[in-house]
């Protein structure tokens, strides 16, 4: 069954077209990454999918129904900006947002308990949303969109401001929510974080998707015309001749191979140069296909 | 329905405990009873008090003119009698008068019986605040001499010349005869007119800085991924519109138990009384309520198309000048209460939440007027509603920069 659907869904305001004819699918137990450039149409796209905007054409479904409003009961919604009452107590705002997704206040109240001991800002529970740091308000965002256990959850950049100990955390919450048969799908920019998590992923630019599907089946269609090369001595052979392009992080070569470009022959013009701790034939990064496929296109 | 009172408990819990609510609770009224009660003292004071020095050759004139402003018991002279008055005690009379000894110098000419001439001299023309206290005073002396000196004597003139006073009372519509009640019904218009025009306007604007709050700070994109935008705006309306009433019902209290403390029978003594009847009292929420709602649905409208609390200030006066076209309409309601622009007034939904209350407590008003003026608002509401919330539901998500006329016309058709 899919949990989200888009199907053709098109959103224009004014006389720019935010997304054009915009075709997704997301299973329960999966994680599903949108990316794209600045303005390229990822948070047009999730408020649509969150009834925040009706699409000018285009058909959306939520747990395999057209959308109604009563299918956001089991959605949970954590938005680009953080979006909190500054002068309310955390726990206050906390119970506020779970009895608006139908949880009784006893039980809201249990629960952000729990979620805040998880996400380790049980001792802000009491304070003032304005009195806390901006990655701690993200937490709160974050228990605020997870609190009464939807099976859809909608996340918009929802790493930014957090620190890599705090992404980490995130990171292992969402996935654990996965392993529960949870549906996620999140949009960043943070491409090592689609790698790292997101089982399928949509690529849109200026609206349109222009590579979607299952993010291992997307690397897989290209070549392993990339080497990560580890070495110590003269670097010289990064000018080899099967050599495209090459980036040296003193003694950590990326390198991306001409088409047609022999690696054992670099294989052994390295070894002749330096020492060689490392030479590991990848597949190209996501970053790498995002930017091949979004080239010079990107608006921001 | 549920998320409507939940946001409506929100937005009430956080603004009665907010430092405004408190102050504009005890202030506002404070404000109220310190205005009309330097209005009443100053007013007294302009008429009682006054000390007059009485110039004159004769010595019986000027006596008896004394004997009757001192009859004059609220006026409370105080009155020095020169008589006959030389050159020099006249001079010396306008010496202490600039020296501000003195308030006043009447001095008359009774060269000629028939004829007698009074001038009266004071520091400022507000020294002629008293000017009818003193004519009824010289006349009534002057007629007394008269009389005996035509050969009535002092008991018969003073018999004829005693001032007959006259009560003034007023015919209600349902046939009922009761005493007019001085200045009071002026002070409880005045009343009436700032205690609902407060707490309207505070309210309504307390209420689109709130948009513009949430919608600057993003809240209303979680908002909406829970509610409908409807059921904010309406929510937001109930909860903002309960802390009003709130307010309202602690002012009622307080003032019901200040009216029945030892109190106000010291305070509020003489003329001066003012009284709310049950109709009054059921109706002041009723229409505290509908120009809130009014109000608010107007700002919520344009709230939801600013950026910031300054972009509000440019639609100030939509809020000002039916409250000061109200205030305008005080005196003319006070002059003829019955007069077509006072009824206009009463019955036009942006001026009635301010002028009906203040206008029942001046004329008992026809209960056709009171229908036709609370049904015409709660028209008016739904049809500002009907506009604001299609305007509010686009302009909470759109940013960056306010909105121009043709645009909103354009949400409009949105929505």
């Amino acid at each position: 069954m899919a949990i989200v659907e888009l199907a053709g869904v098109t959103k224009a305001y004014e006389s720019k077209v935010a997304v054009s004819c915009l075709s997704l699918s997301i299973e329960a137990g999966q994680i599903f990454g949108l990316l794209g450039p600045n303005g390229a149409g990822k948070t047009s796209s999730i408020r649509m999918m969150m009834g925040i905007t009706i699409p000018d054409s285009g058909k959306i479904s939520l747990f395999d129904r057209s959308f109604d409003r009563k299918s956001l009961e089991r959605v949970g919604y954590l938005p680009e900006e953080r979006g909190l009452y500054k002068k309310m107590k955390v726990i206050d705002q906390l119970v506020f947002f779970g009895c608006l997704h139908g949880l009784q206040a006893g039980e809201a109240h249990e629960r952000a308990g729990d979620w805040a001991e998880r996400m380790e800002i049980a001792d802000a529970l009491q304070k003032k949303t304005e009195e806390l740091s901006k990655g701690m308000q993200q937490k709160i965002q974050f228990i605020a969109t997870l609190l009464h256990g939807p099976e859809l959850i909608v996340m918009d950049e929802p790493f930014s401001g957090l620190d890599p100990v705090n992404a980490v955390l995130v990171e292992k919450t969402l996935l654990a929510l996965k392993e529960q048969g949870k549906a996620i799908v999140f949009s960043t920019h943070r491409m090592e974080q689609v790698e790292k998590l997101c089982d399928s992923i949509c690529l849109i630019n200026n609206g349109e998707a222009v590579l979607s599907g299952n993010l291992r089946q997307i690397k897989s269609r290209y070549e392993r015309n990339h080497v990560i090369v580890e070495f110590e001595g003269n670097p010289d052979f990064l000018k080899s001749a099967e050599i495209a392009e090459a980036k040296n992080f003193s003694g950590h070569a990326e390198i991306k191979l001409k088409p047609h470009g022999d690696a054992q022959k670099l294989l052994h013009e390295a070894a002749a140069a330096a020492t060689i701790y490392r030479f590991e034939l990848v597949e190209p990064s996501l970053e790498e296909i995002f930017i091949e496929t979004v080239g010079g296109k990107a608006n921001a | 329905m549920r998320n409507i009172l939940l946001i409506a408990k929100r937005e009430y819990l956080e603004q009665i405990h907010g430092r405004a609510f408190i102050f504009s609770t005890v202030l506002v009224p404070l404000l109220i009873v310190a205005l009309v009660a330097w209005s009443i003292m100053t007013g007294r004071k302009a008429d009682a008090g006054k000390h007059i020095a009485v110039a004159s050759d004769s010595a019986l004139l000027a006596n008896a003119i004394r004997y009757q402003l001192l009859e004059d018991k609220d006026a409370k002279y105080t009155v020095d009698v020169a008589a006959p008055a030389s050159e020099v005690d006249r001079d010396a009379l306008r010496k202490k008068l600039q020296s501000e000894s003195i308030d006043g110098i009447l001095e008359l000419n009774t060269s000629s019986a028939d004829a007698i001439t009074a001038t009266y001299t004071s520091l400022s023309s507000g020294g002629f605040d008293n000017l009818n206290g003193l004519k009824n005073a010289l006349n009534r002396a002057v007629a007394g001499e008269r009389l005996v000196a035509r050969g009535i004597n002092q008991t018969d003139a003073d018999v004829a010349l005693k001032p007959v006073s006259v009560e003034t009372l007023q015919l209600t519509k349902d046939g009922k005869t009761g005493k007019t009640k001085g200045t009071s019904p002026f002070y409880k218009a005045v009343m009436m007119l700032l205690l609902l025009s407060m707490p309207i306007m505070l309210y309504g604007l307390d209420m689109a800085r709130s948009i513009i709050e949430e919608k600057t700070s993003r809240i209303f994109e979680v908002m909406l991924a829970i509610a409908r935008p409807d059921d904010l705006l309406a929510g937001k309306l109930a909860g903002v519109g309960a802390v009003g009433l709130t307010q309202i019902a602690i002012w009622m209290i307080a003032a019901m138990l200040f009216m029945a403390s030892a109190l106000a029978a010291t305070v509020l003594t003489g003329n001066f009384s003012i009284h709310f009847s049950l109709m009054e009292g059921l109706l002041f929420p009723v229409y505290f309520v509908l120009g809130f709602a009014l109000f608010s649905a107007i700002f919520s409208g344009l709230a939801a198309t600013c950026e910031t609390s300054q972009d509000l200030q440019k639609f100030m006066p939509v809020a000002i000048i039916p409250l000061y076209l109200g205030m305008g309409m005080l005196p003319v309601m006070i002059k003829d209460p019955n007069s077509i622009w006072s009824i206009a007034a009463s019955i036009c939904p942006l001026t009635s939440p301010y002028t009906m209350l203040p206008l029942m407590g001046l004329e008992t008003v026809p209960a056709w007027q009171v229908a036709t003026s609370i049904g015409l608002l709660i028209l008016s509401i739904w049809a500002v509603l009907w506009i604001s919330s299609r305007i509010y539901r686009v302009g909470i998500l759109m940013y960056g920069k306010r909105a121009t006329l043709p645009e909103l016309l354009r949400w409009l058709r949105y929505s």
